[in-house]
């Protein structure tokens, strides 16, 4: 079963100033449920770009192609539609909101999500229990609920609670946008720890990343890569050991 | 610091003598129009001032703080942190000066005005002045006018909370610098609602 399927897209992003840059020139990638696919390129080539569409991100404006979520038209929805259908992405610059603690965050987000799915509201019982499950699942110290969202915390404690919120809504489609960079080994395991453990025929990931280490934690089903705005090529796992031994200029 | 007060418009002058403390704490809530006139003086070494103050305006309130701090002893410190969220139609004009008497070295003392403007018609004025007249003295002052980033908002939409509940959480991370202990979270989440139009 198909669950993302994006067709000939092309999208630009909008400066502080007005003017718009195409980035994306048609890019076509299909992931079935239950797939993991890495997307590997150099800089500029269009990565960020395309997890900031697929998201939602103000600022950024499809011109032409389309993307269906489950069925559904991706680019019709509002940030939040797109969460609440099942979407989830980790940042690469997790904002800091200082002022909000992570537990008043995460409540407010299933208290929308469960809304949105006509359910009732978690007891505060019940949903301390899944805060507590949940950062215990991703190595997190239980007293991080307390604490404002982000604010203070190391590179890898971000990329780290960005799992952790992952852990919380259950996505059906994850996308890690450069989660490994900046992360020693350890929190690296973390990470694909989290992703392997919440893989199911279902749910599916897609791995935004320059680098192969990752995969080696968390294998992919397929590689693609993109490169100038555009998908150049897809392949299995070996792609990206071809990528290590030899760059992304061949290509 | 001691317990906080709040302050009865339309002034309050206090003087402080050597030591003593003094915290202040002020709010403002949709559909209050106040003039605030707050006046210390630091008259004894090593006294102590600190204000915090937090403004939810979204109608046509007007709004006026003044608050002037003199540091007129050495060792004293003072700190004060007003911020604010303006919506509707409301006016608000903030005048802050710190004055640093000729003696009163080592003195510490730091303001900061921070406000965010949410609808088109709102107008906010800040003046932060600072007039030193002694040695070895730390003092800082920082105010801005300024929009909601689209940076949290979008953050926090992506996790699925919705636009407007996103931004009464962005303002009130805005105000928690300012927010006095114990404030009833709760009645300020229902004042942003209500100016969040």
């Amino acid at each position: 079963m198909i669950l993302l399927d994006i067709k000939n897209l092309y999208a630009s992003a909008s400066s502080a100033t007005g003017s718009a840059t195409e980035i994306l020139h048609g890019v076509d990638l299909t992931v079935g449920a239950g797939e993991v696919h890495a997307i590997m390129g150099p800089n500029g080539a269009g990565k960020s770009t395309l997890s900031a569409v697929l998201s939602g991100k103000p600022d950024y404006t499809v011109t032409s192609g389309s993307v269906t979520f489950a069925g559904e038209d991706l680019l019709a929805m509002s940030p939040e539609q797109r969460s609440w259908a099942g979407l989830f992405l980790s940042f690469q610059y997790p904002v800091e909101i200082p002022g909000v603690t992570y537990s008043a965050f995460m409540k407010a987000a299933l208290a929308a999500r469960r809304k949105a799915a006509g359910e009732e509201e978690l007891s505060a019982a019940d949903f301390l229990k899944l805060m507590k499950e949940k950062m215990a699942f991703v190595g997190m110290d239980p007293s991080f609920a307390k604490r404002a969202v982000n604010a203070g915390f190391s590179g890898g404690e971000k990329k780290r609670a960005e799992i952790f919120q992952m852990a919380m809504l259950s996505p059906v489609l994850s996308i890690l946008d450069e989660t490994d960079s900046g992360l020693d080994v350890d929190a690296l395991k973390t990470v694909a720890d989290g992703v392997n453990a919440m893989r199911s025929p279902e749910k599916s990931t897609i791995i935004i990343t320059h680098y192969r280490k990752l995969l080696e934690y968390v294998r992919p089903d397929k590689v693609h890569i993109l490169k100038a705005g555009r998908i150049v090529r897809s392949g299995g796992e070996e792609l990206a050991d071809e990528i290590e031994n030899e760059g992304f200029d061949k290509f | 610091m001691g317990h906080g007060r709040y302050i009865e418009p339309p002034a309050a002058q206090y003087v402080l003598g050597a030591g003593e403390k003094l915290a202040l704490e002020f709010s403002v809530l949709p559909g209050e129009s106040r003039d605030i006139d707050i006046s210390v003086d630091l008259a004894g070494e090593g006294a102590e001032f600190s204000l915090r103050g937090f403004y939810i305006l979204g109608r046509d309130e007007k709004l006026n703080i003044n608050v002037r701090v003199h540091h007129k002893a050495p060792g004293c410190s003072s700190s004060q942190v007003v911020n604010g969220v303006a919506g509707g139609e409301a006016a608000v004009k903030f005048d802050g000066r710190i004055i640093v008497a000729p003696g009163a070295d080592g003195t510490d003392a730091s303001q900061t005005n921070r406000n965010v403007v949410v609808s088109d018609s709102a107008r906010v004025e800040t003046t932060p002045q600072l007039e030193i007249y002694a040695d070895d003295v730390k003092c800082s002052h920082g105010a801005t006018v300024g929009k909601l980033g689209e940076d949290e908002l979008f953050y926090m939409r992506s996790r699925g909370i919705p636009e407007r509940e996103a931004k009464v959480l962005q303002i009130l991370s805005f105000l928690s610098p300012a927010l006095p202990d114990g404030v009833d979270q709760n009645g300020v989440e229902e004042a942003l609602r209500e100016i969040l139009v």
